[in-house]
C-alpha cells in the first residue's frame, strides 16, 4: 500500500478507483467534488491589467465559506481569478506558480503571462477536462499588459476584458455596455467592482465581497476585500448558555506542562565524600 | 443469507453463527462451521459472498498462526483486529475485493478482558458490547439492546443468545435451522451445545 | 442515497478566545441501522492538535492511519512537533493527491498554532473530500447533518468565548443539530483545547 512506503510518487493516485466503482456498481451514487459557483473578471486599461472576483464558496446550494479567495498568486507580475472545483483551481495554480518560478530562475528571466498560459492550457488539455478549472490569467511582462481565460478543457482567449463563472453573463453585460479603450486606473477598477457586484447580487453562485488586484508594470497591488457590500451587523442579542446547561457523562481533562522552570537545589543532600 | 450474533459477557465472547451453506435456493450442507479458530483466544465468524468467506477466512487463519510462529507471542485482539481491517480494506482497492463480513471475539490475556469487533466488507471497524450480521441483525441488535449486560455470567449471556435465535426462528421468513455456538474466555475457545 | 450518508456522522469544530473546541456525534450506522454507539471519529494530532473525519467510516480509520504515519515522519524528520496551518496543508495534499479517486471523509482541523513569539493563537479549517482547504475564523462543519450545523452555528457563535461558554455553544449547536439529522446522534462527545490542557466530555442527550 502506498501508504506504508517513506516514498510517495509525484502526481495522481488512482489507487481507490477501483474500490470506488465497485461501490458505484452496487448502486450508491459517487459524491461529486464540490464545484464553486463563482464570477471572476479580468479588464484592461492604460497602464495594466485589474483583475476582480468575489468571495463566495458552495457546496451544492450551501455557502461553505463566506470569504474565500480566489485571486491566486502565480509570480509577482502575474496573478490568476479561478472559478469551478474549488480544489482544482487551487492546487492548479500553486502547481503552476512553483513551475513559473522554476523557469525564472533557470531563463534568469521575469516570468511572461504567455509563459503562465501555455502551462496552464497544456495541463488542462493534458486533463482533457477532468481537472475543471476555468481561469481568468492576468499580469503585466516585458511584452505589456496581458490577460487571457483558460477554459477547463485548454483552450485560451486573449481579450481586453474577460469574465467566468456562474455570474459571468451579469458581468460580462457591464462590460459590454461600459467598457472602453485606455482607461485610467480609478476608472477600471471601478468597472471591476461594479462587474464582480453585478455577480454577487445577480447570480445565486456568487456573492459576499470584492476582491480586486491592480498589475501595473510598477508594482502590483492586492486589494483583498476591496469593496464589502455584504457585511453582517452585530447582533443585537447574545446567546450564550449559562454555563452547566449541556449535560455532562464523563469528563477526562489532560494537562500539559506550558512553562518549565529549572530549580537547583540550594543547600540539599550532600555528596556522600567519606 | 447468512446469521450471526456475538456478544460479550463477564470475561468471555460468545459467537453464534448459522450452520447452512445454501446454492441459491437450495440448501447443499446444514453442519457448516462458519466461526474460525484464529489463535488459543480468537474466534472470527465469517458471512457474505460464498467463496470469498472460505478464502479470506482461511488466510487470515493461516498468517495469524504465521505471526504466532516467527514472534513466539500472537497478536492480541485489538491488534488481530486492526491488522484483519486493513486486509479487507486493501483487497477492496484491488481489482477482485473480497465480499466477507466479520465478528471478531477475542479475550485479551494479558489485561484478562473479552473485546468483540464487528467488521464489514468495507473496512469498517467497531469495537462493540454486541454484534450481528445479515437480516437476522435486524431483529437481534434491538433484542440485544433490551437485554445485553456486560457482566452477565455465561449461561445469562447464552440464555440472551437464545431469545436472539429463537427471534429470529420466529421471525424471518428465511431463517436457518441450525446455529453453532462457540465462546472464547481465559481458557480458551470452545463449542457450546444450546 | 450517496456514499457520505452510507455510516453517517458529523463533526464540528468553533473558535473561542485562547481557545478551540472540536466535536462530534458517536453514531456509527450502515444506512439506516446503527452498529455502534461509541464510534469516535475525532483523534489527536499532537498535544494542542485535533482532526475529525467524518464520512465513510472505513475511511475513518484509514486516513487515521495515514496520517499518524505521515505526521510520524514528519516528526522524525522535522524534529519538531507539526504545527495546525502544515497539518492542514499535509491534509489537503493527501487528498487531492487521490483526486480522480478520493476517500470519502470531509477532514475538520482544530488546534492551537504556536506564534513566533511563542504563544498560542486558535486555528480551525475544514477542507472538501479532494483537499479544499476552508479557513474559517468563526466555525467549520462537516458530515450528515452539516446543513444543520450550519444554520444553528450561524445563530449562536459569537467571538471571545471562554473556553467554558465554548464548551457549551459547541455542545449545543452540536446536539440540537443532530437531533434533526436522522444519521447522526447517538451520542457526543467535545475537546476543548486551551494552552494549558485539553478538556474532553462525552455528553449527555437523545439515543433516538
Amino acid at each position: 500500500m502506498a501508504a506504508t512506503s517513506a516514498y510517495n510518487s509525484p502526481g495522481f493516485d488512482f489507487s481507490n478507483t477501483y474500490r470506488n466503482q465497485f461501490l458505484a456498481d452496487r448502486g450508491v451514487p459517487l459524491p461529486k467534488a464540490t464545484s464553486t459557483g463563482t464570477t471572476i473578471v479580468g479588464c484592461l486599461f492604460k497602464d495594466g491589467i485589474v483583475l476582480g472576483a468575489d468571495t463566495r464558496a458552495t457546496e451544492g446550494p450551501i455557502v461553505a465559506d463566506k470569504n474565500c479567495e480566489k485571486i491566486h498568486f502565480i509570480s509577482d507580475n502575474i496573478r490568476c481569478c479561478g472559478a469551478g472545483t474549488a480544489a482544482d483551481t487551487e492546487f492548479t495554480t500553486a502547481l503552476i506558480s512553483s513551475n513559473i518560478e522554476m523557469h525564472a530562475l533557470t531563463t534568469g528571466r521575469k516570468p511572461r503571462v504567455v509563459t503562465a498560459m501555455t502551462m496552464l492550457k497544456q495541463m488542462l488539455f493534458r486533463y482533457q477536462g477532468n481537472i475543471g478549472a476555468a481561469l481568468v490569467l492576468g499580469g503585466v511582462d516585458i511584452t505589456g499588459p496581458q490577460l487571457f481565460t483558460i477554459h477547463p478543457h485548454g483552450s485560451t482567449d486573449k481579450l481586453p476584458y474577460v469574465t467566468m463563472g456562474s455570474g459571468s453573463l451579469a458581468a460580462m453585460a457591464i462590460f459590454e455596455s461600459q467598457w472602453k479603450p485606455d482607461m485610467e486606473r480609478e476608472e477600471a477598477l471601478h468597472l471591476v467592482t461594479l462587474a464582480i457586484s453585478a455577480g454577487i447580487f445577480n447570480d445565486l453562485g456568487s456573492g459576499s465581497n470584492v476582491d480586486a488586484c491592480v498589475i501595473t508594470a510598477s508594482g502590483t497591488e492586492m486589494l483583498r476585500n476591496f469593496v464589502k457590500p455584504n457585511e453582517r451587523v452585530e447582533k443585537e442579542r447574545r446567546y450564550v448558555f449559562r454555563r452547566g446547561t449541556t449535560a455532562i457523562k464523563e469528563e477526562k481533562v489532560r494537562r500539559w506542562v506550558v512553562d518549565e522552570e529549572e530549580v537547583t537545589p540550594v543547600g540539599g543532600e550532600e555528596m556522600d565524600t567519606s | 443469507m447468512d446469521v450471526s450474533f456475538a456478544l460479550t459477557g463477564k470475561g468471555y465472547v460468545l459467537v453464534a453463527a448459522d450452520t447452512t451453506a445454501a446454492h441459491s435456493i437450495i440448501k447443499v450442507k446444514s453442519d457448516v462451521d462458519k466461526i474460525k479458530e484464529l489463535s488459543p483466544h480468537l474466534l472470527m465468524a465469517y458471512s457474505g459472498e460464498p467463496g470469498d468467506t472460505v478464502q479470506f477466512a482461511e488466510y487470515i487463519e493461516r498468517n495469524i498462526r504465521l505471526y504466532q510462529i516467527r514472534n513466539t507471542y500472537g497478536l492480541r485482539p485489538q491488534s488481530a483486529a486492526s491488522w484483519i481491517r486493513r486486509s479487507l480494506a486493501e483487497s477492496l482497492r484491488s481489482r477482485h475485493p473480497y465480499s466477507v463480513n466479520l465478528l471478531l471475539g477475542g479475550y485479551d490475556v494479558s489485561t484478562y478482558t473479552p473485546h468483540l469487533y464487528w467488521v464489514d466488507y468495507l473496512g469498517t471497524l467497531a469495537e462493540v458490547p454486541f454484534a450481528a450480521h445479515g437480516y437476522g441483525s435486524y431483529f437481534a441488535l434491538s433484542l440485544l439492546d433490551r437485554y445485553h449486560d456486560p457482566e452477565a455470567s455465561l449461561e445469562e449471556g447464552i440464555a440472551t443468545l437464545r431469545r436472539c435465535i429463537d427471534e429470529v426462528a420466529k421471525r424471518l421468513v428465511v431463517s436457518p435451522g441450525k446455529y453453532l455456538v462457540k465462546v472464547v474466555d481465559k481458557d480458551g475457545t470452545r463449542v457450546i451445545e444450546i | 442515497m450517496s456514499i457520505m450518508q452510507h455510516n453517517g456522522g458529523s463533526v464540528i469544530a468553533m473558535v473561542g478566545k485562547d481557545c478551540v473546541a472540536i466535536a462530534s456525534d458517536l453514531r456509527l450506522g450502515v444506512q439506516s441501522l446503527s452498529i455502534s454507539s461509541n464510534f469516535e471519529k475525532i483523534f489527536p494530532v499532537t498535544e494542542r492538535l485535533y482532526v475529525g473525519f467524518p464520512g465513510l467510516a472505513t475511511d475513518v480509520t484509514t486516513l487515521r492511519e495515514v496520517f499518524r504515519y505521515r505526521v510520524n515522519m514528519y516528526t522524525i524528520k522535522e524534529e519538531r512537533a507539526i504545527e495546525p496551518t502544515i497539518f492542514t496543508q499535509l491534509v489537503s495534499s493527501t487528498l487531492y493527491e487521490r483526486r480522480f479517486g478520493p476517500y470519502f471523509i470531509e477532514p475538520v482541523i482544530a488546534g492551537l498554532q504556536k506564534t513566533p513569539s511563542g504563544s498560542y493563537e486558535p486555528f480551525i479549517a475544514a477542507t472538501d473530500l479532494i483537499g479544499c482547504i476552508n479557513f474559517a475564523k468563526d466555525f467549520v462543519v462537516a458530515g450528515t447533518a452539516s446543513e444543520k450545523l450550519f444554520g444553528v452555528a450561524e445563530g449562536l457563535w459569537e467571538p471571545g468565548l471562554e473556553p467554558e461558554d465554548l464548551f457549551e455553544t459547541i455542545s449545543q449547536t452540536l446536539m440540537n443539530a443532530v437531533d434533526r439529522d436522522a444519521f447522526s446522534g447517538w451520542g457526543a462527545i467535545v475537546h476543548v483545547i486551551t494552552k494549558d490542557k485539553v478538556i474532553t466530555r462525552k455528553l449527555k442527550g437523545r439515543m433516538d
